[in-house]
């Protein structure tokens, strides 16, 4: 009984419009959007030509470049953060800062980095590293820039967490029982920031799965990623069922990394 | 003093400061190859931070004096090079990892062959008399306070240290287990042979374990002795009441113990005691004896420990008229604080 409302919860805002997509998704398609009645599996069948499975498999790389990218940026800053004293507050707020602004003018932000005139070619042309502005916008290196910028808080902060609470004592004992500091970092702290690590590598790899803003702008309308596919197919292609069904295969590879990630998580010990 | 190869650690006027605090400041000592020494002290007298420096955590300050172990300079050696274990405070067991691999931590690090690392971690662990099939595959979170500590002192013995350095280990446990505790460090001290290096604020168990104290009081070591000779002879009044308990008399430069003094009734003979007359202001009930206040007539208290042998408390009531007497001889002078 208590649980009623959670459950009605769940049922209103989850569960019944995952159950309308799924449906959408083997219906035929109605001529100017929507579905009409009857049951197929052609938007599943559609989704496997080259093209699509390109988007797909591009979708896929750039989500797993983001995040290593992420961590791999965002790892030595929340360990920095975390041992940096009564800097910390300031440190967090600046990590935090930029999400106060909108995501949009961020990714704008970005346009004005990357473009031919841009501050980046000014740079390199000014420095005499390149004698013509080199094509930075509209690539797909101008997506994961822009996905690494924008999701590059939410691998360091709960990575930061994890580091937080790590008692250097630890770190004491370890360096007695004679462990360098590489086999510190590796025996040590990153089986404990472990939950840090799987919980920011999945606040960065399943927003970048299902990004559309940032491949849109800096990618140029290439539908670059899965994300401009399924908004394309409910705006102007106006297939709702191929939309669904692309939605579905998100939600799937979404499922798959969450579980490949929680066996990461509790394999930890093994790392040491 | 001259150095000597034979002592585990010496310390020669040996400074460590932090900006511009001295936590540790020109401390000399040495410390005999299997000695059971402990370094006793309030907080924040510098006791730890002088463990740290034997450890290797802390450099002493440039051009302070030098630390030598088994006669090498080693200001220069980290923690891992020293031969040294430590057990931490609170045991700096390492979560994520079973009892075994805990203990096993120093020596995969050491490249030991499996099998060897294997029957060296069972052997420490019945060390410390903890069943190998039993707690084995258990987690840190899963142990009691007692089982951590033993962990804790496997995983520094089983590297075979030459000097083992203990940073208030017995401090998280009851008072029963810290007792057993106790036996069981000094049993280890004796038939391992190791230089036990203990660092403590709880002066009865440094009295209990050492074979000698250093007291150290505001960074310095205030005195270096056996537990006899720092408790019957302490140099200072703070020596004289952190060790023990001590009535300071003529203006703290004579301690007298409250076990010295005996209460009197009024009129009987001073037999050679120095005597004062004085009332009972309060007693304090504590098991085995009982403490008696006396407000002297001349001034100023004095406190008495009596022995409970009537088994009905104390045998003097606030208000009861008495003398206090003790031989000169028990009156210990003491050196004026530096």
């Amino acid at each position: 009984m208590l649980a009623a409302p959670g459950v009605g919860w769940l049922v209103v805002f989850f569960a019944a419009p995952l159950a309308l997509v799924a449906a959408f998704s083997v219906m035929p398609r109605g001529p100017y959007g929507g579905v009409e009645p009857g049951f197929t599996f052609e938007a599943y069948q559609r989704f496997l030509v080259p093209i699509y499975l390109t988007t797909l498999g591009r979708t896929l790389l750039l989500s797993l470049a983001c995040t290593a990218l992420c961590l791999a940026l965002g790892f030595p800053v929340a360990y920095a953060i975390s041992r940096s004293g009564r800097w910390k507050t300031l440190l967090l707020v600046l990590v935090v800062l930029p999400l106060w602004t909108s995501f949009l003018v961020r990714t704008f932000a970005m346009i004005f980095l990357l473009r031919d005139t841009g501050l980046v070619n000014q740079w390199l042309l000014a420095t005499g590293l390149v004698r013509e502005p080199l094509t930075l916008l509209y690539t797909p290196g101008a997506v994961l820039a822009g996905l690494v910028y924008g999701f590059l808080p939410f691998m360091i902060l709960p990575i930061y967490a994890s580091l937080e609470k790590l008692d250097l004592a630890l770190l004491e004992a370890a360096e007695a029982l004679g462990a360098r500091p590489a086999a510190r970092l590796r025996r040590v702290v990153l089986p404990l920031a472990m939950p840090g690590i799987v919980a920011g590598s999945l606040l960065v790899f399943v927003p970048a799965l299902g990004s559309f803003l940032t491949p849109d702008l800096l990618g140029g309308a290439k539908q670059l990623m899965l994300g401009n596919l399924i908004q394309n197919q409910f705006s102007a292609a106006r297939n709702w069922p191929f939309g669904s069904a692309a939605s579905l295969v998100m939600l799937a590879l979404v499922l798959a990394a969450v579980v490949a990630w929680l066996h990461l998580r509790d394999r930890a010990e093994e790392l040491a | 003093m001259p150095p000597s190869t034979t002592a585990a650690v010496q310390l020669n006027r040996v400074c460590k400061s932090y900006g511009p605090v001295r936590a540790v400041d020109a401390v000399s000592l040495e410390i005999a190859a299997g000695e059971f020494f402990s370094i006793l002290g309030p907080s924040g007298c510098g006791k730890t931070t002088l463990l740290r420096l034997i450890a290797g955590f802390e450099i002493p300050d440039p051009g302070s004096g030098q630390l030598r172990l088994f006669g090498d300079v080693v200001d220069q050696q980290r923690p891992y090079e020293r031969q040294v274990g430590m057990v931490f405070q609170n045991y700096a067991l390492f979560p994520h990892l079973s009892v075994e691999r805990n203990v096993a931590f120093g020596l995969e690090e050491r490249r030991r062959p499996p099998p060897d690392i294997a029957s060296r971690v069972r052997a420490a662990l019945e060390l410390v008399r903890l069943a190998p099939e039993r707690f084995r595959s258990r987690m840190p979170a899963q142990l009691s306070g007692g089982q951590r500590q033993r962990v804790a002192l496997a995983r520094a013995l089983v590297l075979e240290p030459r000097i083992l350095l203990l940073d208030e280990p017995l401090g998280a446990l009851d008072l029963k287990l810290r007792k057993e505790m106790q036996v069981e460090l000094r049993a280890l001290n004796r038939t391992l042979r190791t230089t036990f290096v203990y660092v403590t604020h709880d002066q009865e168990e440094a009295l209990t374990m050492s074979d000698r104290i250093a007291v150290m009081d505001h960074a310095r070591v205030v005195q270096i002795g056996t537990p006899a000779a720092v408790y019957e002879r302490p140099r200072t009044a703070f020596v004289a009441t952190f060790i023990g308990d001590a009535n300071l008399l003529d203006g703290e430069r004579v301690a007298l113990r409250p076990e010295r003094v005996r209460l009197l009734p009024p009129g009987t003979p001073a037999n050679g005691l120095v005597s004062r007359p004085g009332v009972v202001q309060d007693t304090l009930y504590r098991g085995d004896t009982v403490q008696v206040i006396v407000a002297l007539h001349e001034g100023g208290t004095i406190r008495a420990s009596v022995d409970c042998t009537a088994g009905d408390g104390a045998p003097w009531r606030p208000g009861d008229h008495i003398v206090a007497g003790w031989r000169a001889t028990d009156c210990h002078p003491l050196e004026a604080e530096p």
